[in-house]
């Protein structure tokens, strides 16, 4: 069993209008590690996401949990990867939250009888009520959509949380709670973002990105709290980081 | 936003809604084909499937107001179709009407009285070709998302502007948000798409419980052989 979650080798891609979204990319990222990955808008955050669970493919390689990203280990690596988009609504489609839930598990071929139960675990992992399961997604407050994303997810019980911009949109009193909630999981997670607190409040290692490739890798206090690098990214040093 | 399902009753708990997709699928379609071959002027007959229609609808427990509602809405439609066929004359324009009535209750008791990812599976099971249930599955998934983009898109709209504009303004207008919402709905679809391969989507929508074929699926359709036949033939008693 490898040590590493994720290890991401020369990784380049360039989507099809010629935009080069990512470029010689390398990234290691051990189990249990809690990386946040900063960038600008267009950094290729969400390009880099994207790849963690063979949703695009790049050249170079990737290897999750030990598994090369490739066409015969797909549904392997999806089990293994928990994908958060950064618009739930892009991830809600089914009629209901309960459907909305369990399609994951379902495709993963969960046998029907544990379905429900995982279900129900989800929604209260996710802080959710169970009597939401019934409700139509595209009825709920966008805080409530956020977090059936998220369990939508966390039903498939994944060993890597990828998440992409987890509390944009959201008021205060929910991004509180978003974020005592993802502190709680155990999984490996990734969170990309430019909410600098954020990633102080959740990540112990920090990934600078811009313009497709990585600048700076290292301890969340040490590069969130170098303006220099800060600024030179279009980013800025989060409050809580600044010295007076 | 609201939406209106087509499959909006398909969770009441009903014998008609325990019954396998394939089965509902199989006994509707004999339906509508026995509809479509009742010769002109057998009123009779077309009253008795009208019965026979009735008893599932009651059976399913389908509100008779939705059932009406949803026949009403495609009214106008039948009724076009009607008149485009003058030299049948009334008795033909009749039958047709009746035949067109009575086809769209069969299809508004099956889609709901079946969730459409489990009719989705019926046809699989049936022999459809996964491309053909599948794009059915986007068509009607994606078609929630073209409306919640159409209903943004008018607020946002009707938020700017004070009074109507003339009429070539406002067809211009309209032009345009139809080709923005077209570009939009596509980027949506796609993002979703992105969301559903990254859930383990390979092609097929899981079904909570599927069916399994039993005795009331026999039942079911012996009782639709049964009357078809009786309608066409007579009633199958042996001859002595």
């Amino acid at each position: 069993m490898s040590e590493y979650a994720v290890r991401i080798t020369r990784l380049n891609y360039t989507y099809p209008d010629g935009c080069k979204a990512l470029d010689g990319i390398d990234l290691d990222v051990r189990i249990g590690e809690r990386v946040g990955i900063v960038g600008p808008s267009g950094a290729g955050k969400s390009t880099l996401l994207l790849h963690l669970n063979g949703v695009l493919m790049g050249t170079g390689l990737v290897r999750i949990m030990g598994l090369t990203l490739e066409q015969k280990n797909l549904q392997q690596i999806r089990r293994q990867v928990g994908l958060v988009f950064q618009d739930p609504n892009d991830q809600l489609f089914c009629p209901t939250v309960y459907e909305d839930i369990s399609f994951g598990p379902m495709n993963l071929g969960i046998p029907a009888q544990e379905i429900p139960s995982r279900v129900g675990k989800s929604l209260l992992d996710a802080g959710l009520d169970q009597s939401m399961g019934s409700r139509t997604s595209h009825h709920l407050s966008l805080g409530e959509r956020k977090r059936v994303a998220l369990a939508s997810v966390l039903a498939m019980d994944p060993a890597i949380l990828a998440m992409d911009e987890p509390m944009s949109n959201l008021d205060p009193r929910n991004r509180r709670h978003l974020i005592e909630l993802i502190a709680g999981l155990p999984a490996t997670l990734i969170l990309a973002t430019h909410e600098m607190e954020l990633v102080v409040a959740l990540c112990q290692r920090t990934v600078v990105m811009d313009r497709g490739k990585i600048w700076a890798d290292g301890s969340t206090p040490d590069l969130l709290g170098n303006a220099e690098l800060m600024n030179s990214h279009g980013l800025e040093v989060p409050l809580s980081l600044k010295k007076n | 936003m609201r939406h209106s399902f087509i499959d909006r009753f398909a969770n009441l708990d009903s014998p008609l809604h325990a019954l396998d997709a394939r089965t509902k699928l199989l006994g509707f379609a004999a339906l509508i084909v026995a509809i479509l071959l009742i010769p002109q002027g057998r009123d009779f007959i077309f009253f008795s499937y009208f019965f026979f229609i009735a008893i599932f609808a009651g059976i399913s427990q389908i509100p008779l107001g939705f059932i009406v509602r949803r026949a009403l809405t495609i009214l106008p439609f039948i009724i076009l179709a009607t008149l485009a066929a003058p030299w049948r004359g009334i008795a033909g324009l009749s039958t047709l009407f009746l035949r067109a009535i009575l086809c769209l209750i069969v299809v508004i008791v099956l889609t709901n009285t079946t969730r459409f990812v489990e009719l989705l599976r019926g046809l699989r099971g049936l022999g459809c070709p996964q491309v053909l249930a599948s794009n059915l599955g986007f068509l009607y998934r994606y078609l929630f998302v073209l409306t919640e983009e159409f209903m943004q898109m008018r607020q946002a709209r009707d938020c700017r502007r004070v009074g109507r504009a003339p009429f070539r303004k406002e067809l211009a207008i309209m032009g345009s948000m139809l080709g923005t919402l077209l570009v939009r709905s596509f980027e949506h679809a796609e993002r979703m798409y992105k969301a559903m391969l990254s859930r383990g989507y390979a092609g097929e929508f899981p079904v909570a419980n599927p069916h399994r074929f039993s005795w009331p699926d026999l039942v079911f359709l012996l009782a639709i052989t049964l009357f078809v036949w009786t309608t066409f033939f007579g009633f199958p008693l042996p001859r002595i």
